[in-house]
């Protein structure tokens, strides 16, 4: 956490806007306290292209996390209007171009996100490429990277698996695979609010996974240190 | 949200109320061994994936939950009038639907609020009601029966009973010497043994009355009671119910309920001339049960017609035999078994059929009666009921006995109870006289009654016997169906599900020494001697015909498709209702075993 509030020092000056800022007055997670006694947002981006340089983001998607259950009522999905045409991308997400025209701009949704993680720690099924996207729109409207704390299912499920014999195999780690193996149900996959949900659900197996039962049936919780551990 | 619509009862609203529900839905998930009580969080709950069960403070399991399928515990512990708990036994997400928004619900939406309106035995009474309206002449006698009875004393005089059948606008008055039913005098007998013979009207009643009375036991079908008039050429039966009158129904009575097909058909049956006719005639039999399936005919009522057919043509076929080999060196009876006995019988029914002989017979008369058994048992053969898998068969020498030798093994089967034994007597027991002296049957019955009600080991033996196949109450999860053969993937109703409730009816019956065969009407004396509790008696008569219903139906299918007629239920062909409606059952008959172990086998294991 020292190193999020170091960075954030940084750019603390020449940052703009008021979202971010307020984000960034919420205290910070602690992580001894057990995990569902933290808030979540847990999200999902979909965009045209897997390379930065080459892509925008075309949808945003979450649903928050609050004492251990997914509020539904929180779910929320933000199409974004694109510069270029969605291109190949709209045989992966649905989304077509005339879906898009009704869409709202890049700095509205990373506007809108901001107001919904302020005090939460968010969540994303491989954080990396989600957050390379997020740091750019926040850039342009921030002029600052997010600067969040978050969690990534597929580190944790990559730890996870890194312990057994062999590691893991092609395909055990995609959002899909993931969920097989807690045996949740199939959804289907890429659009950004499903999949933001999809995660949730995994992240609540998880968490529920890396504590315990006691003889009783009561629930032993995991901190949530035990899932900010992994980077 | 996909999952949700279509969800039970979820599927029944529409979709912005949908959406809205949904927008109030948290998702939570359970580790396995975890132990929700209603405390935490409340609300209706929805298993998305993983399994749970309920139980309640005795840790009795209540039911197995598993995907689609919702509980509320706190509804369910002030329903059950017990805490109930459950406990995850497979990882589960589940769905939770904030009490307020369920209230909401249920206040704005009548089909949402009805599917969760109490528990389930109610849910499954409901289903039985909701079956279309009955065939008129399937109907149950005592409904159109006339309660209103006039008796009179035996020396009460002609010209005063005729003043009070005016009075009371009847057209028969029943003579009884207190609770002895002695006969029945009506309009006719007036005209004809007093005007019409210059009887003096000062002679008591009881000279002109008409003596040996045939009775129809008040669940008859009226269908039941047409062919009884017919047959003993009267326009009065009087309705009998425990053995003691109840009500009287007339021929203009069943005016009322328009005559149709299995009337006539069991007509034409008396009337074949051979073992060919008969044949032909009953090719006809499945296609007119798929019709009465699809006419909305209860699945009580057909299998009672499907009885009668059998019962006709078990009849014609013994007065053929008897036409060919000529009348019987003594009086015999011939006994209907199992599910002809119970008047249960569905289609594909194989026979279960025994003799009894009187006591005069003598080993010289035996090849009389063999050869009698054989022709009509090739006979029933013929005509689409099988021979008996287990030999249980007139042409048995052991099933065609005379009575003292019958009494005799009925002695040394309650002496000796080995497992044979109980079977013997399962079958045995739910015996009814089809044609011939029926004092014979019921003389049999009666020592099965005493040896049999009195003699503890004997009962424990057959609650044993009763509690030794259990229904598949984690069926939707984890199929408990038949390994082998052509019937994989299916459930047998009969054997898991139908005669586990006739072994636990029976053998409350002996225990308490109730005549009634058929499995209703066991139950409802049980419930009228208070040996079964009101509630207990009616949910297990309404989970034996939610099986017998479905079994039906599947018949009916199976029919139209061109196929045989069997009991092997593919379970995951069923329609999402009917599932719901099947576990309910199991669990009935889950519950009534479990008062069955305590009651008779506490102490034993």
């Amino acid at each position: 956490m020292w190193r999020l509030r170091w960075r954030r020092h940084r750019y603390r000056r020449q940052g703009r806007g008021d979202a971010l800022a307020s984000c960034w007055e919420a205290p910070l997670p602690k992580p001894r306290q057990p995990w569902h006694q933290q808030g979540y947002l847990v999200c999902d981006a979909e965009m045209s292209s897997l390379e930065l340089e080459q892509g925008e983001l075309l949808s945003l998607g979450w649903v928050a996390i609050d004492a251990g259950r997914i509020a539904l009522s929180s779910a929320t999905h933000c199409l974004i209007a694109a510069q270029d045409t969605v291109g190949q991308s709209a045989g992966i997400h649905q989304i077509r171009d005339c879906d898009l025209r009704q869409a709202g701009s890049e700095a509205d949704a990373i506007e809108q996100l901001c107001l919904a993680a302020r005090g939460r720690v968010l969540v994303f099924h491989h954080a990396p490429l989600d957050l390379a996207y997020l740091d750019r729109a926040s850039q342009r409207c921030f002029a600052a990277p997010l600067l969040l704390p978050y969690i990534d299912t597929l580190a944790l499920e990559r730890q996870t698996l890194a312990r057994q014999e062999g590691g893991p195999r092609p395909g055990q780690l995609t959002l899909a695979g993931s969920r097989q193996r807690y045996g949740l149900p199939d959804y289907p996959a890429h659009n950004a609010l499903t999949d933001a949900l999809a995660t949730a659900e995994l992240l609540l197996a998880i968490a529920s996974h890396r504590g315990g039962v006691d003889r009783n049936g009561n629930c032993q919780p995991a901190t949530l240190a035990d899932l900010l551990r992994v980077r | 949200m996909d999952f949700v619509g279509q969800t039970l009862p979820f599927n029944e609203l529409d979709e912005s109320t949908l959406l809205r529900a949904a927008a109030t839905l948290e998702v939570v998930y359970h580790r396995q061994g975890e132990r929700l009580s209603p405390e935490d969080g409340g609300g209706l709950r929805i298993v998305r994936s993983g399994a749970i069960d309920l139980r309640d403070s005795q840790n009795k399991l209540l039911d197995r939950l598993g995907e689609g399928e919702s509980f509320h515990l706190a509804r369910l512990a002030s329903a059950h009038e017990d805490s109930v708990s459950a406990t995850v036994i497979e990882d589960a997400l589940l769905y939770r639907l904030p009490d307020a928004s369920y209230q909401q619900l249920r206040e704005s939406h009548r089909g949402f609020d009805r599917y969760f309106h109490t528990q389930r035995s109610r849910r499954l009474r409901r289903a039985a009601r909701y079956e279309p309206q009955p065939h008129a002449m399937a109907q149950a006698v005592e409904s159109v029966m006339n309660q209103d009875l006039l008796t009179v004393a035996p020396d009460e005089a002609i010209s005063a009973v005729a003043k009070s059948m005016s009075e009371r606008r009847v057209s028969s008055a029943f003579v009884q010497d207190g609770e002895t039913l002695l006969g029945i005098v009506t309009d006719r007998d007036l005209r004809e043994r007093v005007l019409a013979a210059g009887r003096s009207p000062d002679s008591p009643v009881s000279d002109i009355m008409t003596r040996n009375l045939h009775g129809i036991t008040a669940g008859a079908s009226l269908f039941e009671a047409v062919l009884a008039m017919t047959r003993f050429a009267c326009h009065h039966l009087p309705v009998m119910r425990d053995g003691s009158l109840c009500g009287v129904v007339t021929t203009s009575d069943l005016m009322l309920a328009r005559q149709d097909d299995p009337v006539y058909l069991v007509q034409h049956i008396s009337r074949q001339a051979d073992v060919a006719g008969l044949q032909n005639l009953l090719e006809g039999v499945p296609q007119l049960v798929t019709q009465w399936v699809n006419a909305g005919i209860r699945a009580r009522q057909v299998s009672r017609i499907l009885t009668a057919i059998s019962d006709a043509v078990t009849v014609r076929l013994l007065q053929l035999g008897e036409e060919q080999l000529g009348p019987p060196p003594v009086p015999y009876c011939w006994l209907g078994f199992g599910s002809q006995g119970r008047q249960e019988q569905l289609l594909g029914a194989d026979q279960d059929n025994g003799m009894v002989l009187d006591d005069s017979a003598e080993p010289a008369h035996d090849p009389y009666f063999e050869r009698l058994a054989n022709f009509v048992c090739d006979g029933l053969d013929s005509c689409g009921y099988p021979y008996c898998n287990g030999q249980v068969m007139a042409t048995n020498p052991q099933w065609r006995q005379p009575l003292k030798h019958w009494q005799e093994e009925v002695g040394r089967w309650s002496t000796s109870p080995t497992p044979d034994a109980v079977m013997r007597v399962s079958i045995f027991f739910d015996i009814r006289s089809v044609h011939g002296t029926s004092g014979l049957c019921q003389a049999l019955q009666r020592t099965m009654l005493d040896t049999a009600s009195r003699n503890s080991i004997f009962l424990a033996a057959l609650a044993a016997n009763a509690l030794d196949g259990s229904p598949p109450l984690g069926i939707f999860r984890r199929f408990v169906v038949e390994r082998d053969g052509q019937h994989r993937d299916s459930l047998d109703l009969k054997k898991h599900g139908v005669m586990l409730v006739t072994d636990i009816a029976r053998l409350h019956a002996l225990h308490h020494g109730i005549e009634a065969i058929n499995t209703d009407e066991r139950l409802q004396a049980l419930e009228r001697c208070g040996a079964l509790a009101k509630v207990d008696a009616r949910n297990l008569s309404d989970a034996l015909h939610c099986l017998q219903r479905l079994r039906l139906q599947h018949q009916a299918d199976l029919q139209l498709r061109g196929e045989p007629a069997d009991n092997f239920l593919n379970i995951r062909k069923l329609s999402k209702m009917s599932r719901e409606q099947l576990r309910d059952a199991f669990s009935i008959i889950h519950d009534a075993q479990n008062g069955v172990h305590q009651q008779y086998r506490q102490g034993l294991g």
